[in-house]
């Protein structure tokens, strides 16, 4: 081995050992946090939708990670249950407790109640003045993002159908409102009057029979040029709706980023556009993080955003492809 | 001997056996029952040594207070069973009641939402609770259809209605009741809970300690009968559905108040209603349902979400155990029935 050999040996063992010691400064900061002897209470509103699952494991499984002890909560999609939960919750006196989406208007004097009783509170996809810190995705991106592709996709005109059953959903409202603000710049693109309604239960069977009375009321090809909902299970019906009716131009557009809605961008024959994939699974484990850095004495931000990707038609296969196996790894079809 | 004698005497005995066959069935129904009572009271009793704070007067207070607008709900539904006979097919049923809270809160909430006071919004609400109640008896009473078939065309009706109203979505209510009903208390006890206590003490006075009671268990159990004494059975079986309407509508406002506004899905439920009406014969001797047995069943629905809770056991482990015990309660009113019937 000649002298400049082992010199850049030498260079790039001192490099891999600073990696190395850099990575275990890292790994010290993430094995600081524990929730040892700790008590963590978790309400979720519903965990039929794919990302209500994941998001509700995540947590679940860092809590536990952690070494805390989990009183997991679902309401099944009930208010009135969850509301009962709660005060259940809040008598057995967590050492924090982690609420998972629901109507706002419903939980905010209940979420007020937990910070009367001096209960931390985090919230996961659910910006309230009562949580210490929020964690989600960046919906404000998400909302333009979609809303973008979607008017290109379109080639800047034409007519939207619209879901806006759950404006009451905070991060609905901000993607919506995104949506909007996208449009005030391409007048050319319209949303029909009366918007429609996306419900719980029976999303996709309501959606699906929503869209093709509009495809029926508009037969013109080309009338409609896009479908766009706030999450992905609307698209699911309004993708085999348009299929069905055969207007392949109407393309569809969501957010969550469920695999069987990954799977249709992938399709290329499928009329679905784009979804913006988050990562429920990853959001419930960082609000957990939080949770345990507040209760270790660290300053926690408002909030925290976990990043999210946009997938269309032109990168799906790719892009795509992490969190179809996600999911499967998660045993989630 | 006679053809007559021998008639008899054939008859006689299968009489006999009739009886040693009742007399052994409300034996087995009488077993089974008491068997009920002690599963119940064995799960109270895990609940009391293992489950943390359970005992204590704020979490029972709490269980009260989160049983008020099923108590409610489930006392309409009793009245209805009592007015109809309890036969679980052909008797009174009424599937329309958690809707019809629905619509009532529906039109309590927008209404309120739209400016009018309380006073007007409640008036209103109970009106079309009312209402709704009185459709039920015009389709049981007036065309004579079968109560399960008639309340389930207004179930349909009222969750149509709903939707019309709300469209689907989530209506923000504030007033001076809610306030009051929120946050309001006495000797300690929360509005909640006192208007679950309240409204249990005149229905179990009214009809169990009343003529009017009587005469509504006469009519449910035994319509000819009561029909020859010269008891309007339509009228009886009519004013229960209305009063299962009113019942719908005095929920409506209690979970508006809960839940600070009206919100979808309220027909979920119908199935926590049905099983506090049916889970309430039990802790009666004829398993009929009475008032005082359906208060029990819901507290004890409400304990025992609230114990599993407390356990850390899963919520989904409540809807099971509830369901087996609908189960068991319809298969001991069945065994009990079949005794009666061949009596």
């Amino acid at each position: 081995m000649t002298d400049s050999m082992k010199g850049l040996v030498k260079a790039l063992a001192l490099g891999l050992a600073t990696a190395c010691s850099l990575a275990a400064i890292s790994g010290a900061t993430a094995e600081e946090l524990s929730l040892k002897g700790k008590r963590i209470g978790v309400s979720a509103i519903g965990t039929d939708h794919y990302w209500d699952l994941m998001a509700f494991r995540g947590i679940q499984d860092r809590v536990k990670e952690l070494g805390g002890e989990v009183i997991a909560l679902d309401a099944g999609r009930k208010d009135q249950q969850q509301i009962a939960q709660l005060q259940t919750l809040i008598a057995q006196k967590p050492d924090a407790i982690i609420e998972q989406l629901g109507n706002l208007e419903v939980l905010n004097p209940w979420l007020q109640k937990i910070r009367d009783a001096g209960i931390p509170l985090f919230t996961v996809d659910t910006a309230t003045p009562h949580a210490i810190n929020n964690t989600t995705s960046n919906n404000y991106n998400i909302g333009a993002e979609i809303a973008l592709q979607m008017v290109a996709d379109m080639g800047g005109k034409g007519n939207v159908l619209v879901f806006n059953g759950f404006y009451s959903v905070p991060v609905c409202k901000i993607r919506y409102d995104q949506l909007k603000y996208v449009l005030t710049s391409f007048p050319d693109v319209k949303i029909v009057e009366p918007e429609l309604r996306d419900v719980i239960p029976n999303t996709v069977q309501s959606a699906y029979s929503n869209v093709t009375d509009m495809l029926t009321k508009s037969p013109e090809k080309g009338s409609i040029g896009a479908v766009w909902a706030c999450w992905d299970v609307p698209q699911i019906g309004a993708t085999q709706a348009v299929e069905a009716a055969g207007r392949n131009e109407v393309k569809t557009y969501g957010i969550d980023g469920s695999p069987e809605v990954i799977k249709m961008v992938t399709d290329p024959k499928s009329s679905a556009g784009a979804v913006a994939a988050q990562q429920p699974y990853e959001i419930g484990k960082t609000s957990v993080d939080n949770a345990a850095k507040y209760l270790a004495g660290q300053k926690v931000p408002p909030f925290t955003f976990v990043p999210s990707v946009l997938i269309n038609k032109e990168n799906a296969a790719e892009k795509g492809k992490p969190f179809l196996d996600a999911a499967e790894k998660a045993g989630v079809k | 001997m006679s053809a007559s004698v021998l008639h008899t005497e054939v008859a006689v005995s299968d009489e006999k056996q009739a009886a040693a066959k009742s007399a052994g069935r409300r034996f087995g129904a009488l077993v089974v029952r008491l068997g009920a009572i002690a599963a119940f009271a064995a799960i109270m009793a895990y609940f009391v040594i293992f489950a943390p704070g359970f005992t204590s007067t704020f979490n029972l207070i709490n269980v009260v207070e989160q049983s008020a607008i099923l108590g409610v709900l489930a006392y309409g539904m009793t009245s209805v069973i009592i007015g109809g006979g309890s036969d679980v097919t052909e008797g009174g049923i009424d599937l329309s009641i958690a809707a019809n809270m629905g619509l009532c809160a529906a039109v309590y909430a927008t209404l309120l939402s739209m400016g009018y006071g309380d006073f007007l919004s409640v008036l209103a609400a109970i009106a079309v609770g009312m209402a709704v109640g009185a459709l039920n008896a015009l389709a049981v009473v007036g065309l004579g259809i079968l109560p399960l078939l008639a309340t389930l065309a207004v179930l349909n009706v009222a969750a149509g209605m709903e939707l019309t109203l709300t469209q689907n979505t989530v209506v923000g209510a504030s007033s001076p009741l809610l306030g009051v009903l929120v946050s309001g208390s006495f000797l300690g006890i929360s509005a909640l809970a006192w208007a679950l206590i309240v409204f249990s003490a005149i229905m179990i006075v009214v009809v169990h300690r009343t003529s009017f009671g009587l005469r509504l268990y006469a009519v449910g159990g035994h319509p000819e009968a009561a029909r020859a004494a010269g008891i309007s059975v339509p009228f009886y079986v009519s004013f229960t559905y209305v009063l299962s309407g009113f019942c719908a509508a005095v929920a409506s406002i209690l979970t508006v108040s809960r839940l600070s506004a009206s919100t979808p899905g309220s027909g979920e439920l119908l199935l926590s209603v049905l099983a506090a009406a049916l889970l309430g014969t039990v802790f009666s001797r004829r398993f009929v349902p009475t008032m005082g047995g359906t208060l029990l069943s819901v507290l004890f629905i409400g304990l025992l979400a609230n114990g599993f809770q407390l356990l850390n056991v899963s919520s989904y482990w409540v809807n099971g155990v509830q369901g087996a015990l609908i189960l068991l309660v319809v298969a001991i009113t069945s065994f009990a029935r079949g005794s009666e019937g061949s009596r």
